[in-house]
């Protein structure tokens, strides 16, 4: 088994709302391990986007804590977070969040030369890396907004994971995507894996779930359960899906 | 809901989601107001003091002083002759350049003083004194004087206080009975009118140089220079006297003109301070309404697929600068009820007389409506652009607006700090928004940078003004006695060890007349001027021949000459021409300077003779030892001498004091070089002469200096300082306000910025920093274009020099000033949570 690269204490995370506190993760101990493909899911509003941006240092939990190795980066200060976040993490969102201002290159550079200070280098990296995911330099120069949403989700892939990121945290990567590009998105993340790449991704598709090789299964704020799986492509995958869906009815999915 | 309802609503709605932003706005417009209305309504009322002082003084309106000595009762019926005078009235006066008086510190300060009667100032004009005094007080004090209104602020006194003259080594002691309003020797400028009873005149008049005041009223419409130039001539030829010595005139024109003059500088300058606010604010309010409909571009087509007109949307952005400024004009409204009265305050301080205070409304009325049509303008023309995105392509975020677009500063050519190149890459993207922050921040840097070269060179302290005074600011100034061997006295000071310099020249009274344009002229003489220590020539050279002379610049515009021009000098019917080798900056005696060298003095005056030194003192030599020390060794001087012998000294005593007296007041009166006295004493006999007489005056030029320009100077200073406030507070709002639209506009773009890994403090940075080549190019262009042009707007002072070191040390201070408001003002990119806009 691997070793552990990120684990949570008694995590909690409440939002007050008008007053009417809302406990949205309750005392939740979790372990990810590193070079693992990692897949949380749950129904919608279970606290599963709550509990990625509390392990990836986007949001602070309200108690308990969270260890990135042995650093508990629970007491960090905001800009410790970012600190944290740019050394350490790599995000895919459904949203995308390219930057709306900046071509698909100066969007994959402006995440790279916040770590990285070899201009040079890190040309020649995000060109090797942007023509890996499919974009062709034709499209470099382009506009988030004169982009197919594939497109814009590989150049988010390609901008997160420049830096080399200890971990890759994925928010429901395909939400926005047609099955298409859905499944050329997902083979990124597959051979990301392959590579060594860990990966945390959340989702409630199963076809997604598919490419991991633990899920977590989170209800009401806590792991219902978890379920562990063959690296995705070295079993079959029809024995692969029966399995995962079985796993998912227990939990009541 | 009525349609006007829903817009107000609107915009009620959007002020208070901006509500910093309107704050800062009505703050703006609140000085704009403010600035604009008080400075036309106390322009307005300022204008109204002299005729004020005119109508209740009822005074005679040209004023022409000569010595008593040169007087002739006949001159009454020659200028009466002529007949442009509708009037005119004569009467005794006692004036003075030696006199000083003590400050609250009871410190010895110089003051150009003059006194009358009252019955003889009944007859120049009307005698009404303004007093908290009750009459029986008044008639109580022993020896009660009247002063100008102005001396109560200037001298820091009120009723009842003793005020002490003090002339050479006697001090007169007098009690405040009142202040009145005079026409003629109404400021510290030219000196003070006071007027005592019959007995302290008497006392005085031993001592103080005598004139014969006369005043005459002319026909509407007369050129009264040209009336004094003409009577005076007319005089000259009947009595066969010089009456130039001594003599000092005003003429209607230039009473009405003084009062107004510097206030009219000061009041301008709010104005063009104003301008550069309202400017900012239009900036602002273009930028805020682009700004605010770009980020609210998808409710803007919410609101129009809910059946909002266009028109109505715009009409909501109008309605809602309308309601700011509506809030800041109102403010500004009640700040000009406060300002108004401290222009007008300032106005009777710089004229020397007290109006009556009023504020006209008129004005301030015209600025708010003014003011409110020009933003509902701005607002309305800038609000317009919501036509161009109907509801569809609102949705769209008004695609086709952004993004065919040249990709500036591309990052795979970073070199070094990525924060510089995402600022400047800003920057370039944001260039359209640029050019009006460069409009506003150079504007305010024009403002800080004019008012801190005239508050260096006029407010901060005297030592600039004395390089620029156009007088020779020596230690001592000491004239000395026609009899006198100026020659032996200069080896003999020259020698002393307390001495470093001693320059020769002439004392400042004889005047020549600049015959091209009958203008009276105090020549300064020296034979080198480069030995002198406070004259410059900031054009041109010094004169150097006896065909040479310079101008102040302030004549020099006033009759527009330059280096080269050849002018005609006279005195006494005696022609000469000169060429103006130089122009030089002189902030004192009213710019009537006129620069000579001996031997172009003597081409003029064939008998001219130096009979004054300039001492110019070692460092650590006490001013006042060394004089005590001159005229122990030389004789007391005349002014001294003049003043009432101690009436408990022995018979003998005062028998020789009194005779000493007479010889002073004949040698300084009368200009006689020599008197011997014999006095029979019952069996003794009692001699002397003037040999002991050499010196007649000692004067510190430096104490009348700060005297003349003090209240100047304050002015400035205030002014300058409120400019430099204001200025700076502008810069800060439009930073501020600037930086929280963008923050606003680009919460996503720092979100995700945030989500990658960038700190706030770096996003901070790289907002503040994306407006610094806009600020680096304002403040360097205001600052060139400051230094341009305070020569062409100071022109009525001369030649300002300006400090280069110390304006770039302010530039860097302006320019870090810039950074850190924008910095301060990029300070919501803090609470942007990354969490938060990912799971909005």
């Amino acid at each position: 088994m691997s070793s552990s690269i990120l684990h949570t204490e008694k995590l909690c995370k409440t939002f007050s709302n008008g007053g009417v506190q809302q406990h949205v993760i309750k005392n939740l101990d979790i372990d990810i391990r590193e070079k693992e493909f990692t897949v949380i899911m749950g129904s919608s509003g279970s606290g599963k986007s709550t509990l990625l941006y509390a392990l990836s240092g986007m949001d602070k939990p309200t108690l308990g804590k969270v260890f990135f190795g042995n650093e508990d980066i629970s007491q960090y200060s905001n800009d410790e977070l970012a600190v944290f976040r740019r050394k350490n993490c790599g995000f895919v969102f459904q949203s995308i969040y390219l930057l709306e201002n900046m071509t698909v290159f100066d969007n994959v550079m402006t995440g790279a030369l916040v770590v990285q200070k070899n201009s040079a280098e890190l040309v020649k990296k995000a060109e090797e890396l942007l023509k890996k995911v499919g974009i062709n330099e034709e499209i470099w120069k382009k506009y988030p907004n004169q982009l197919s949403g594939g497109e814009s989700q590989r150049v988010g892939i390609v901008r997160a994971v420049i830096n080399d990121p200890k971990i890759l945290f994925a928010d429901e990567p395909t939400g926005s995507l047609n099955s298409a590009s859905s499944c050329d998105v997902l083979d990124i993340f597959t051979d990301l894996h392959k590579k060594g790449q860990s990966i945390v991704l959340v989702t409630h598709d199963l076809k997604t779930a598919l490419r991991g090789n633990r899920v977590i299964f989170i209800s009401d704020g806590s792991v219902a359960g978890e379920y562990e799986m063959l690296p995705y492509g070295t079993d079959d995958i029809r024995k692969r899906r029966d399995g995962l869906q079985d796993f998912l009815d227990r939990m009541g999915w | 809901m009525t349609e006007m309802n829903k817009i107000v609503r609107l915009s009620v709605f959007n002020i208070k989601k901006h509500k910093l932003e309107a704050f800062s706005l009505t703050i703006l417009i609140m000085f704009c107001m403010t600035l604009i209305g008080s400075a036309l309504s106390s322009g307005k009322s300022i204008k109204t003091i002299f005729p004020y002082v005119m109508k209740k003084t009822e005074s005679y309106e040209n004023y022409l002083m000569i010595y008593e000595k040169n007087f002739d009762n006949d001159f009454m019926d020659i200028i009466n002759e002529d007949e442009r005078i509708t009037g005119s009235e004569h009467s005794n006066f006692l004036y003075d350049m030696s006199t000083k008086y003590l400050d609250s510190n009871g410190d010895e300060k110089a003051l150009y003083m003059g006194f009358i009667t009252k019955d003889n100032e009944e007859k120049l004009e009307r005698f009404r004194y303004r007093s908290s005094l009750s009459e029986e007080k008044i008639a109580s004090l022993r020896h009660p004087i009247y002063m100008p209104f102005i001396a109560e602020n200037e001298l820091s006194v009120k009723e009842g206080d003793t005020f002490s003259m003090v002339y050479g080594t006697r001090k007169f002691d007098f009690e405040v009975a009142g202040f009145y309003n005079t026409l003629f020797l109404s400021n510290s400028s030219m000196g003070m009118k006071f007027v005592v009873t019959d007995s302290d005149y008497v006392v005085l008049e031993s001592i103080l140089n005598k004139y014969e005041l006369i005043a005459f009223n002319s026909v509407k419409g007369s050129d009264n220079a040209d009336i004094f130039d003409s009577c005076i001539k007319r005089c000259e030829e009947y009595s066969q006297r010089d009456l130039m010595s001594g003599l000092m005139g005003m003429t209607y024109e230039g009473f009405r003109e003084n009062t107004t003059a510097t206030t009219k500088i000061l009041l301008g300058l709010l104005i063009v301070m104003a301008v550069v606010i309202i400017i900012s604010v239009a900036v602002m309010i273009r930028f805020r309404i682009a700004g605010d409909i770009k980020e609210q571009i998808v409710s803007i087509g919410v609101l129009e697929a809910l059946g909002y007109k266009s028109r109505e949307i715009t009409l909501s952005y109008v309605i809602e600068y309308l309601m700011i400024a509506v809030a800041g004009v109102t403010i500004g409204v009640a700040g000009c009820f406060v300002l108004s009265p401290a222009l007008f305050s300032l106005g009777e301080m710089m004229s020397g007389y007290q109006g009556r205070d009023r504020i006209f409304i008129a004005p301030i009325l015209l600025s708010a409506v003014g003011l409110l049509a020009l933003i509902a303008l701005i607002a309305y023309i800038r609000a317009s652009m919501v036509k161009k995105y109907p509801p569809v392509q609102a949705f769209r975020k008004g695609i086709g607006t952004n993004h065919f677009r040249k990709d500036h500063l591309p990052l795979r050519k970073t070199k070094k700090n990525v924060h510089i190149r995402l600022a400047m890459k800003g920057f370039a993207q944001n260039f359209k928004q640029s050019i009006g922050l460069t409009l506003c921040i150079t504007l305010s840097s024009i403002a800080i940078v004019l008012s801190f070269i005239l508050y260096s060179f006029m407010g901060k302290d005297m030592n600039v003004i004395a390089a620029n005074s156009g007088i020779e600011m020596s230690d001592l100034r000491v004239t000395f006695m026609n009899s006198a061997d100026t020659k032996d006295l200069y080896d003999e000071i020259t020698e002393m060890p307390e001495v470093r310099k001693v320059l020769m020249t002439s004392d400042a009274e004889n005047f020549v007349t600049y015959a091209d344009h009958n203008q009276i002229m105090l020549p300064v003489a020296f034979d080198d001027f480069s030995e002198t220590e406070n004259i410059f020539p900031f054009e041109g050279r010094f004169p150097e021949h006896d065909n040479e002379v310079m101008f102040t610049s302030m004549w020099a515009s006033e009759y527009k000459l330059k280096v080269g021009d050849t002018v005609t000098i006279e005195y006494n019917k005696v022609q000469r021409k000169y060429i103006i080798s130089g122009i030089v900056t002189c902030l004192t005696n009213g710019g009537m300077n006129l620069y000579i060298t001996d031997a172009g003095y003597k081409r003029l005056v064939p008998t001219y003779h130096h009979n004054t030194m300039e001492i110019y003192l070692k460092d650590g030599t006490d001013a006042t030892d060394f004089k005590n020390m001159l005229t122990q060794k030389y004789g007391r001087s005349v002014a001294d001498v003049k003043q009432d012998a101690d009436s408990s000294a022995p018979y003998e005593e005062r028998i020789k004091a009194a005779a000493e007296k007479k010889i002073a007041e004949l040698m300084s009166v009368y200009g006689v070089d020599h008197v011997e006295y014999a006095i029979q004493s019952g069996d003794k006999m009692i001699t002397g002469n003037s040999s002991g007489f050499r010196i007649r005056s000692v004067q510190n030029i430096g104490d009348i200096m700060r005297t003349q320009l003090s209240g100047l100077c304050s002015a400035v200073s205030i002014i300058t300082k409120i400019f430099m406030f204001i200025s700076a507070l502008v810069v800060m709002v439009i930073l501020f306000i600037l930086m929280e639209s963008s923050v606003r506009k680009q919460r996503k773009e720092f979100g995700i910025m945030k989500g990658m890994g960038y700190t706030s403090k770096e996003l901070m940075f790289q907002l503040a920093a994306r407006i610094m080549p806009a600020a680096l190019f304002s403040v360097i262009s205001g600052t060139v274009v400051s230094v341009l042009s305070t020569n062409s707007l100071t022109s009525f002072i001369g030649k300002v020099e300006v400090n280069i070191p110390s304006l770039i040390v302010l530039d860097i201070c302006l320019l870090a000033f810039c950074f850190g408001c924008a910095y301060l003002g990029a300070r919501k990119i803090k609470k942007i949570s990354v969490y938060e806009l990912m799971t909005e």
